[in-house]
């Protein structure tokens, strides 16, 4: 981890733009006002809303997540991990005759298999989402925003990131009040 | 099924997006059109069974066992979800609540199709054969229970509570179309907890009766579970094409969107995955425990050409369904559910005909014209059934208090 992400995390680092935010108060005016401003073609947008809104990551062009992929993989590596096990210690390392069963076979080994996939997959999609988001973290620029403490309350928060390229500051707060948002703001990093 | 009640969200977009354009009430021409073709496959079917009857009536009966199994258990996979659906509140599949309820008012008219089993009774079960279930100590012990007496009483009984239970909650459904008061919900929904039970318990039991006993030393308590989950696998898969279905015809195209059929391939995947667990738990157990009188049912299933069936079963029903189905837009894709739900229904059919067919043919399957005899005059007269519904009622719940919310529907 590098000295600047590090900053970042921390809120250390030198002041400079987050972005443009502005509040909703209904997450249908979040969501038709996320679309509008995509189709002026802005591309790094975000939402902060208290609970999960309907069509709000297609509105704003979130893609897919990732998560998926990762899960999968490591699916298939609790299983591979799990038969390689059993076949290994019951018919390689340690031959033993128990019950009159062969030293390896899929039917008693598919709940272990089943099991550690199960395992795998877990600790996969934990550890994966908290990766993807960039967890833990004490800080985020969008605490600099009036109303930042509201997206856990009663008001839908829609961001142009500064790093967008089509991002101007007085154009941008004008297309923000022009969709609608209240308590427009400049809120700095 | 995430779902959130915006009741807040009432004034929003939604309102622009005509959603109701569509009509609620088959029109006259379209159910006649569909009623004739229903009534001609089971005069056609019916037709068949009573040529079968003359020509080789053990096999008849044979094949009927499986064709009855086939539609009575997409009944009682319908009669469970439907009262879930009550009992969660769901707001997701009210749209589509009418055609499950159609099809769970097939379940009453399995007493009528049992007649045939009855009539068949000594051609299908070994059990019958007095001097087999004198030569054994177990099969002196079932003797009571398994007595012709016994089991079609069991039988009568079972389709009697199923039949006042499920019409019970159809009656409240229809009532609420013109009633439109939250009073119906509640009547169905008391109805539906015992009613899941007499689903599964029943069920269970009536798996025993029909089809576990078809090797009367055998035994397995999960058995039941894995029939019924077989049944609701088909019921899901026939929601879908009968929706599919009125896509293509131009019904009900607003009101069963996208969102819905994902829901549906969501349960597609989910019940694969079950069917699986449930039927994998009692062949391992079986395997490890290796005792004779519990071996023999899958050692019959592994003799001459049913091997390569027990074999390709994993890939059948498991592997190949649940893969396809895994990642979000195949689920989202009208065009892989459905053929999911075909798949589901032909290795549904492939799967009773497995566990019923080795109990007489024990080297292998011997196809005859008596099974697709059978198989369309069950599916027919339950397709009447079925269709006879859309005449009288409307063909969504209008009058549920969701309907709106489930127009509405997307998935997180």
């Amino acid at each position: 981890m590098n000295l600047e992400l590090l900053k970042d995390k921390f809120g250390l680092g030198d002041d400079k733009l987050y972005g443009v935010m502005g509040a909703f108060s209904e997450p249908d005016d979040l969501v038709q006002a996320g679309r509008k401003i995509r189709e002026m073609g802005y591309t790094k947008l975000d939402a902060m809303s208290p609970f999960p809104v309907h069509g709000i990551d297609d509105a704003i062009g979130v893609p897919p997540s990732k998560l998926g992929w990762i899960v999968i993989c490591f699916t298939v590596l609790g299983a591979a991990t799990a038969l390689l096990l059993i076949w290994y210690v019951g018919a390689v390392n340690y031959r033993l005759v128990i019950g009159g069963k062969p030293f390896f076979d899929f039917s008693y080994s598919i709940p272990v298999t089943f099991e550690l996939a199960v395992l795998f997959s877990a600790f996969a999609s934990f550890i994966g989402m908290w990766a993807i988001n960039g967890l833990p973290r004490l800080y985020h620029p969008s605490f600099n925003y009036s109303q930042a403490h509201r997206a856990s309350d009663d008001r839908f928060l829609l961001v142009i990131e500064a790093d967008d390229p089509k991002f101007d500051v007085e154009k941008s707060v004008e297309h923000m009040r022009g969709v609608g948002a209240g308590d427009v703001e400049v809120v700095e990093g | 099924m995430s779902q959130h009640s915006h009741s807040s969200s009432q004034a929003g977009s939604h309102q622009a997006i005509p959603h109701h354009a569509d009509s609620y009430q088959l029109e006259v021409s379209r159910w006649t059109a569909g009623r004739n073709v229903l009534v001609f496959a089971a005069l056609l079917g019916i037709l068949g069974c009573v040529a079968g009857y003359f020509t080789n009536p053990a096999r008849l009966f044979q094949s009927y066992m499986v064709a009855f199994a086939y539609t009575t258990f997409i009944g009682l996979g319908a009669f469970f979800f439907v009262m879930v659906q009550f009992l969660t509140g769901s707001a997701w599949s009210v749209t589509m609540r009418r055609i499950m309820e159609n099809i769970m008012i097939t379940l009453p008219v399995g007493l009528i199709l049992f007649i045939p089993v009855v009539l068949g009774l000594s051609e299908i079960y070994p059990w019958t054969n007095p001097q087999l279930m004198n030569s054994d100590a177990v099969l002196r012990g079932k003797a009571g229970y398994l007595s012709q007496y016994a089991f079609v009483l069991r039988t009568v009984v079972y389709f009697l509570l199923w039949s006042l239970w499920a019409g019970s909650i159809y009656r409240q459904s229809t009532k609420q179309d013109t009633e439109r008061s939250i009073k119906q919900m509640h009547i169905a929904s008391k109805w539906s907890a015992p009613g899941l039970f007499l689903a599964v318990a029943i069920g269970t039991m009536a798996s025993y009766d029909w089809l576990m006993s078809l090797e009367p030393k055998w035994f397995s308590t999960i058995f039941g579970l894995v029939m019924l989950t077989g049944g609701a696998l088909s019921f899901f898969s026939v929601v879908t094409l009968v929706c599919l279905g009125f896509r293509r015809a131009g019904i009900l195209k607003n009101s069963i969107t996208q969102e819905h059929y994902h829901d549906l391939g969501k349960w597609l995947l989910a019940l694969t995955a079950f069917y699986t667990y449930v039927a994998f738990s009692q062949y391992m157990l079986i395997w490890y425990a290796n005792l004779p009188e519990e071996t023999i049912w899958y050692r019959h299933r592994m003799e001459g050409s049913w091997l390569p069936i027990s074999l390709a079963m994993p890939f059948l029903r498991f592997l190949i369904p649940f893969f396809v189905l895994l990642c979000r837009p195949a689920k989202r894709s009208l065009k892989v559910i459905g053929f999911i739900a075909v798949w589901s229904l032909i290795v549904e059919y492939i799967d009773l005909y497995w566990i019923v067919m080795p109990t007489y043919y024990k080297t292998g399957p011997e196809p005859h014209w008596l099974d697709l005899a059978t198989l369309v005059t069950t599916v027919s007269v339950c397709g009447l059934v079925f269709w006879s519904r859309f005449r009288k009622h409307k063909m969504v719940p209008v009058g549920d208090l969701r309907f709106e919310q489930s127009l509405h529907f997307e998935n997180a």
